[in-house]
């Protein structure tokens, strides 16, 4: 400090001297210094801004492109399905409805014999003999003695006549109420045959709009999807991270247990493979386990694709049936020999940890002991289950790997997206934060050369 | 064509990570050297040696690891003074019977009462770290046996190079005091740390003199 003095001994005159000179100095430079400054806050700070608002589109641009992809992935899937639901209620309906024509059969005859029997029922009882008339015109002629006791026998004659005629008539109707009844009871049977094939064809009915009802919902899910309104999209938004979540869990926990297969075929695996030279700091026996494992897991991806639980290759969904079959058996086959193969490197595995603790016994002077025979079967038997259950269990990873491949490109859109805004944001500060500086750095710069300023502008108030 | 020439590109690129990403096994292996002292103030610390040996090393080692047993006589820088050396196959169930072979041999040495007037323990490590680096083991330790007590018979020189001990680490075991050091512990002390300015002076990695036997396996596993 004392080297800026220009009088040494005297510090104060000199730092007077000094403060004097800078500020007129600073006041006549103040126009190309305040450009300066301004320049650099225009460049630095203005450049941040700018920096700032091209993050902020480049965000809107991906949000939209996002919003594109979300909305495109999901109309196709939706279709996807619809054509499933569709090809589903095409079986449903030759399952439940092809013997329908039969049923309608049942119907028509069971219809046609009631509404004969019916007919049947409705003969005219007949009548009685019409003597009415007759025994009226008789009674009504003029009789004389004689004359009355010939009308008198003529009646007695109708009216015996009439009895007969009427105990005839009533015998005769009674044979034909019998005969009625019996036709009547004989319906009994056909009503209930009849009923019954109504129940079964509502129940196939029923079976029919059941699968055909869930149509409905698809479409008007498809019509949402269509429209592309901020609610679909947040609720596939929602949808998509909600999937993306679970399959992450699912597929961690499918990790641990990839692991555990792992750890119990390495050891094995190199009595098996030549462990002498190593690939990437991994012995090739290690890589050999890690390969089985990684198979089981593929093997499993094809058996979903055959079974058309999962969609990830299109070759596969196109092939025919037979042909899906084959790969469904062959996948099947593979799975199955990979797991023997497992469950007996497991209980390999069980001897060599056996001899690897007897030798370090008997390294130990320890005489080995001939441990429970029961204890060992029963680790054995447990290795080779766990060998043999452990390769099924992965196979099904592919339903969630699906899952996990299907959203994650939407998550990892968002995520990326708001680690721009972030960058944005920040960058946006600094920038205003540079420009504040900048400004108030200018602001101190006046106030310095405030004297000069102030002397000049009495200067030109009094001008 | 294009695509044909992007799936080459593709196989190319993989082999060459393949290829590259091959290594050899030695980087990982560990080459171990006992030196057990057979001299007259030592020898009959033999039989703890050998029990040291087969129960606290042997076990740790894995398939490829290498051990040696060199004795520590009157002149030690002799090929005869290896006594038995053991390169574990890769295969377990292997290794393990060259273990149990292996702790037979020094059973035999244990059992073999020969012993020596003078005690060259320099040659003796001159004569190991010639063998652990021509293993070319990652991982290369030194056990020695012995009460550090060097004695070179006349007309015996032994100097170490600058580098007679790179990446080797070195740990003194089973150091039995002399009726000297009994009398004054600094005399043991001053020893011990002699031995200590030496071998790191000559690039050993580490030296330890205070590892218990029974600290032999994790001291083995923390090296690897």
């Amino acid at each position: 400090m004392s080297s800026l003095y220009i009088w040494p001994q005297m510090p104060f005159l000199s730092i007077t001297v000094l403060v004097i000179a800078s500020m007129i100095f600073l006041y006549l430079a103040r126009t190309p210094m305040h450009q300066a400054l301004e320049s650099l806050n225009d460049g630095i700070a203005g450049g941040l801004e700018r920096t700032a608002e091209w993050i902020k589109a480049v965000v809107i641009k991906m949000r939209e492109k996002n919003k594109k992809v979300l909305l495109e992935s999901n109309i196709a899937a939706s279709e996807d399905k619809i054509a499933q639901e569709f090809k589903r209620v095409e079986a449903s309906y030759t399952k439940h409805l092809a013997d329908y024509p039969a049923l309608h059969l049942k119907l028509d005859e069971c219809i046609t014999s009631i509404d004969a029997d019916y007919k049947e029922c409705g003969q005219v009882v007949p009548e009685a003999p019409g003597w009415n008339d007759a025994v009226e015109s008789i009674a009504s002629i003029k009789g004389t003695a004689s004359g009355d006791r010939v009308i008198e026998k003529m009646l007695k004659e109708l009216h015996k006549s009439a009895v007969d005629g009427e105990k005839m008539a009533l015998s005769e109707m009674q044979k034909i109420s019998t005969k009625r009844h019996k036709i009547l009871s004989s319906l009994a049977p056909v009503w209930k045959k009849i009923q019954k094939t109504m129940v079964e064809v509502n129940k196939r009915v029923e079976l029919v709009l059941e699968t055909s009802g869930k149509i409905e919902n698809y479409m008007t899910e498809y019509d949402k999807i269509r429209n592309g309104g901020d609610d679909s999209i947040d609720m596939l938004s929602s949808k998509a991270t909600k999937l993306f979540i679970f399959s992450i869990i699912v597929i961690t926990v499918a990790s641990f247990g990839a692991f555990v297969n792992f750890q119990l075929i390495a050891l094995p695996m190199s009595e098996l493979v030549p462990a002498g030279t190593r690939v990437l700091g991994m012995h090739v026996s290690d890589i050999s386990a890690l390969v089985i494992v990684t198979l089981e897991i593929v093997l499993g991806i094809f058996l979903m694709e055959a079974l058309a639980v999962t969609n990830i290759f299109p070759q596969i969904a196109s092939l025919t049936l037979g042909k899906r079959r084959i790969l469904l058996y062959a996948a099947i086959l593979g799975l199955f020999f990979l797991a023997s193969v497992e469950a007996a490197l497991a209980v390999l595995r069980e001897h060599i940890a056996t001899t690897n603790a007897a030798t370090t016994q008997a390294l130990a002077g320890d005489v080995a002991t001939s441990s429970d025979a029961g204890g060992s079967n029963i680790t054995v038997i447990g290795q080779a289950t766990l060998g043999f259950i452990l390769p099924w269990i992965l196979a099904m990873v592919a339903v969630p790997l699906e899952m996990l491949i299907e959203s994650s490109q939407h998550v990892l859109s968002k995520l990326l997206i708001l680690i721009v805004l972030l960058v944005g944001y920040l960058v946006g500060i600094i920038g205003h934060i540079l420009s504040t500086i900048m400004k108030t750095i200018i602001h101190i710069y006046d106030a310095y050369i405030i004297i000069p300023t102030q002397i000049e502008n009495l200067i030109k108030r009094k001008a | 064509m294009i695509k044909l020439k992007k799936y080459l590109n593709a196989s190319v690129l993989m082999l060459t990570i393949l290829v590259t990403g091959c290594s050899d096994n030695k980087a990982y292996e560990t080459a171990i050297c006992a030196l057990a002292d057979i001299s007259g103030t030592y020898a009959k610390e033999k039989e703890s040696m050998v029990n040291i040996i087969k129960a606290g090393i042997v076990p740790t080692l894995v398939p490829g690891d290498n051990l040696v047993l060199i004795t520590i006589d009157s002149n030690s820088f002799n090929e005869d003074n290896i006594k038995g050396k053991l390169k574990l196959d890769y295969r377990p169930s292997e290794a393990n019977k060259q273990k149990i072979q292996f702790a037979k041999k020094l059973d035999d040495f244990a059992n073999n009462s020969s012993s020596a007037k003078y005690t060259d323990i320099s040659g003796a490590m001159m004569l190991c770290s010639g063998h652990l680096k021509s293993t070319q083991a990652g991982t290369q330790l030194m056990f020695i046996f012995s009460d550090m007590k060097e004695e070179l018979k006349p007309g015996i020189k032994r100097s170490f190079n600058n580098d007679e001990f790179e990446n080797i680490d070195i740990a003194a075991m089973n150091v039995i005091k002399l009726n000297e050091d009994s009398s004054n512990p600094q005399v043991f002390r001053s020893r011990i740390k002699k031995w200590k300015k030496r071998v790191l002076k000559h690039s050993a990695k580490s030296w330890n003199a205070t590892l218990d036997p029974t600290e032999i396996a994790n001291y083995i596993d923390d090296h690897r």
